[in-house]
């Protein structure tokens, strides 16, 4: 059946990893898919980029999910669906993180269940008895939220959920906060255990207890993995692999328009628009884009789909962030870092750190990570490359006039770098390249409002209980941190998830047209 | 989920989840305001073209002309242009004998205006796109197009210090204007008062870009100083000869040369001559900022190249589903693609900026060392076309 160049059975709007994800696993599912891209580079946050000796992961910090080769996890499973496991080298990172906090405690935590264990006892004698129930805690949590509690739902059992998540029902849903009170004294474990909130963008009292349980516990258990090449690597294996099953791919080519059929109840996806004016038409369409990019820009009907406009109401622009990526002229024991994510604050206030990145203030909390500390080919010899950032809202950068953005961002810069330079002296002068991306720059190459990294704002009311799957058009779908958490693995598996779920009902579709055929045939 | 949610009201702290999205409801926006903001917010500091027209052109030197360029958007006439950092490029559009090309040229005004970009254009020997620039065809009036400013050749203060040379040769004066005017016009400010020494290499006398300016501004400023080399000089010149090699520049510049920050930006040969002296001085890499300056011009004189290619060799490079032409391996792959008519997404043509990356899905490619490749790009076969010299037939994807 020969179709016309510009028809397919699918189109991804948008190359960022669920986009990837998902363009990959329609074509090796046998869907005709188009993969559309605004940019010249597959990845979106999954990115790199080249200054002098230097290539800077933009975005990856610890990629969970993945497991060992002996004790392998979902990740593992989706990327050899995908066809890329043999066309990347992952890199175990042998810490989850150090965190400091100026004048009060400096830790680090190994990656490893036991080792957590271990490392927070010996930290803290007297709260032994609630380190143990705590993680114990986290476990069943993590356990039930993958297991107990998506058979619950499937069979709607109130009997199962009770039996078989009850710590879950107790628990999950509480905020992480609460949670962490009520199992410790200590200002400084509390804090040490909730530093995972950044990967969420939210403080402790607005996590959920699951959200925090599950990071803690699968970093952990399956432990935090890097790729050789960077983020950058698995987007292209990705592509690459896409390309291998046939599939079509046009980058520098931002789409416009999703045209829809509005005769019916529900409107219903025919074609795109690029922004060279072309029409190509697909009755499946995936948009990587933010969702409100997708409905408020992108999509032809007049006013927004009701139930979107309802969503909307209930939701807030999440977090960005402002990002120096640094190539330094010396090794990371010469600078003085012995692991690859060390968190730095000067207080314990998680709630001071959220209020602070609305403003520009300071900031009292960053994150470095040092990339070639667990693998020495992320810079050149004898050099380091180090990612030095604090979460900030964008709204604070839309009202910097345009003139004045450069002297704004070095002069904010220069805040990280005093507060690297507290914890490791002499690291300013140590530089040979920096680059500074602020939310602005993450706006410009993400195309998300308010430059947004993770999505909407995760509230413990926006996570996948509270929210259902957007389904106001039909052939619509959304991949991405706007379509449930941000992060790495949670947009990895909502491409790969909404991709299968459209090659089932392609196929459905598919068997139904021939078993017409072959009726029609009998008929005749 | 709305039919489980009352399996999910046994969920501590479910209801109340529902009943703070509920409250959300009653007060949120619906973001349809939002709409068209995002890509308004991004145009502002990086619009992806800027239509320009030419408001007058300067003759400076024999061999360079400088086009003064206005926003002729139809949204945005007559406005001040995007911002930019003093120092940065536009890749500039043209059609020349029906071949859409395009060039980068440095903005050689200062940032502190923005009626006007300047862009100061040397002739080059043969070039395709100078030639037209300054020949007779290009009056007032005239339109274009071009990226926004963009390009990572700039005074970056978190860690350049404010001890700061400039080797500038030919028309590298035309970024050195932007910078040095940049930077005395910040004198005062915060006393981020920088140090600035201009040595400026040209060929001949009588062929100094923005001579009269330099000389003004270190006139005016105790802070900016300037040596002019002539390195082909008539005879009866009495100023500074020769090259910008270590022996002059010890002499030239005052206190601890390892301790300031120099960018340079001149043809290639005066790049490497340059970094290689400073290099002899005790220069770290981290204290020498080189602009980029296009593919090189004789690929098959630099290292790797296959011994077996020349540079005159036809090459058959085809673009998949799409069609195919004859190529000189000599040529970078870029030029090649667009004289064939086929347009690629392009603006350092230098190998820094990967917007021409394309995939060679057949046959071999020389990458020099311009090309600042990713490694997985190196890894599956993407390439940066703009320094990319085919030395086999290839087919290739973008």
């Amino acid at each position: 059946m020969e179709q016309d160049s510009n028809h397919y059975d699918a189109i991804v709007i948008g190359a960022g990893n669920a986009g990837l994800t998902a363009a990959t696993a329609l074509q090796r599912g046998g869907a005709k898919t188009l993969l559309l891209e605004r940019h010249n580079i597959p990845g979106g946050c999954a990115t790199s980029f080249v200054r002098g000796e230097f290539e800077f992961e933009v975005a990856l910090h610890q990629l969970s999910g993945l497991g060992t080769e002996d004790n392998p996890f979902i990740m593992r499973k989706i990327f050899n669906d995908l066809g890329v496991m043999d066309k990347v080298e992952f890199v175990q990172e042998h810490e989850l993180y150090r965190m400091a906090v100026k004048d009060e405690f400096d830790i680090t935590l190994p990656a490893s269940w036991n080792g957590i264990r271990d490392v927070l006892i010996e930290n803290f004698p007297q709260e032994e008895t609630g380190i143990k129930a705590f993680l114990k805690l986290c476990e069943q949590v993590t356990m039930e939220s993958f297991m107990g509690l998506p058979m619950a739902r499937k069979m709607n059992s109130e009997e199962m959920l009770n039996k078989n998540c009850k710590n879950y029902v107790a628990h999950g849903l509480r905020d992480a906060k609460t949670v962490l009170d009520e199992h410790f004294e200590s200002e400084h474990i509390k804090t040490l255990l909730a530093a995972y909130w950044c990967y969420i963008g939210m403080p402790p009292k607005d996590v959920n207890f699951c959200d925090l349980a599950v990071m803690l516990y699968a970093y952990g258990v399956f432990k935090p993995w890097h790729i050789k090449g960077g983020s950058q690597a698995l987007s292209s294996a990705l592509l690459e692999s896409f390309l291998e099953a046939g599939g079509e791919l046009r980058f520098n080519c931002a789409v416009d328009t999703i045209k829809t059929d509005q005769s019916g109840a529900k409107p219903k996806v025919t074609s795109v628009v690029t922004e060279f004016d072309e029409e190509i038409f697909a009755g499946q369409v995936i948009s990587n884009a933010s969702t409100v990019v997708t409905f408020a820009d992108l999509l032809d009907t007049d006013i927004m789909p009701p139930g979107i406009s309802k969503d909307f109401k209930s939701r807030d622009l999440g977090t960005s962030a402002f990002c120096l990526y640094l190539g330094m002229d010396k090794t990371p024991e010469q600078l003085g870092i012995k692991n690859a994510s060390t968190f730095l604050s000067t207080t314990m206030d998680e709630e001071l750190m959220h209020d602070t990145m609305k403003t520009m203030n300071p900031p009292v909390a960053t994150m470095l990570t040092c990339y070639n500390v667990d693998d020495p080919s992320f810079a050149p010899p004898g050099k380091s490359q180090i990612s030095l950032l604090c979460l900030q809202y964008g709204s604070v950068w839309e009202d910097v006039p345009v003139e004045k953005y450069a002297e704004t961002k070095y002069a904010f810069a220069e805040n990280l770098l005093d507060q690297a330079e507290e914890f490791f002296p002499g690291f300013r002068d140590s530089i040979e390249e920096v680059e500074v991306g602020t939310p602005l720059t993450m706006m410009r190459y993400l195309n998300t409002p308010g430059g947004a990294i993770y999505g909407f704002q995760q509230n413990p009311e926006d996570g996948p209980l509270h929210r259902e799957r957007y389904d106001q058009v039909e052939g619509l779908h959304i991949a991405g941190s706007w379509q449930g958490m941000g992060g790495f693995q949670p947009t990895y598996m909502v491409g790969h998830s909404t991709a299968n779920a459209i090659v089932k009902k392609i196929k459905k579709q598919r068997a139904q047209q021939a078993s017409q055929v072959e009726a029609g045939v009998e008929n005749a | 989920m709305p039919n489980s949610n009352e399996l999910l009201n046994n969920i501590v702290g479910f209801v109340e989840g529902v009943a703070r999205k509920e409250a959300r409801e009653q007060v949120g926006t619906d973001f349809s305001e939002q709409k068209g903001k995002t890509t308004a917010d991004i145009a502002k500091l990086h619009p992806k073209r800027l239509h320009l027209t030419v408001s007058e052109i300067f003759q400076d030197t024999p061999s360079t002309k400088t086009f003064r360029l206005v926003n002729n958007d139809s949204v945005n006439k007559g406005q001040i242009l995007p911002p930019f950092q003093a120092g940065q490029y536009i890749n500039l559009y043209t059609t020349i004998n029906g071949v859409d090309t395009a060039r980068p040229y440095a903005i050689s005004s200062c940032p502190t205006q923005r009626e006007y970009y300047d862009l100061t254009v040397k002739l080059v020997d043969g070039g395709f796109v100078t030639n037209y620039l300054l020949g007779e065809e290009v009056e007032v009036g005239q339109t274009f197009s071009a990226t926004s400013p963009m390009g990572t050749f700039y005074h970056n203060p978190l860690f350049h210090g404010d001890d700061l040379v400039f080797l500038a040769g030919g028309s590298g004066g035309a970024p050195a204007r932007s910078m040095i005017e940049s930077q005395m016009s910040k004198n005062g400010n915060r006393g981020d008062k920088v140090n600035f020494h201009l040595v400026y290499g040209n060929s001949y006398e009588n062929d100094v870009i923005f001579q009269d300016t330099f000389r003004e501004l270190a006139d005016k400023y105790d802070n900016f100083q300037l040596s002019e080399v002539i390195s082909r000089p008539t005879d009866g010149y009495e100023g500074l000869k020769g090259h910008l090699n270590k022996e002059l520049l010890t002499e030239l510049l005052d206190g601890d040369v390892t301790k300031k920050t120099f960018y340079i930006c001149g043809p290639t040969p005066f790049n490497d001559f340059c970094v290689g002296q400073l290099k002899a001085l005790g220069v770290e890499d981290k204290r020498m900022r080189i602009e980029c300056n296009g593919p090189p011009k004789k690929p098959s004189c630099l290292e790797n190249w296959p011994e077996v290619v020349s540079e005159q060799d036809e090459i058959t490079v085809t673009v998949k589903g799409r069609g195919q032409f004859v190529a000189k391996a000599g040529e970078p792959l870029l030029n090649s693609l667009e004289r064939n008519g086929y347009t690629v997404e392009n603006a350092c043509r230098s190998g820094e900026c990967s917007l021409c990356r394309v995939k060679i899905l057949e046959g071999e490619v020389f990458n020099p060392p311009e090309s600042l490749l990713r490694k997985s790009d190196k890894d599956f076969g993407w390439v940066h076309s703009c320094v990319a010299f085919p030395t086999t037939d290839i087919e290739i994807l973008y």
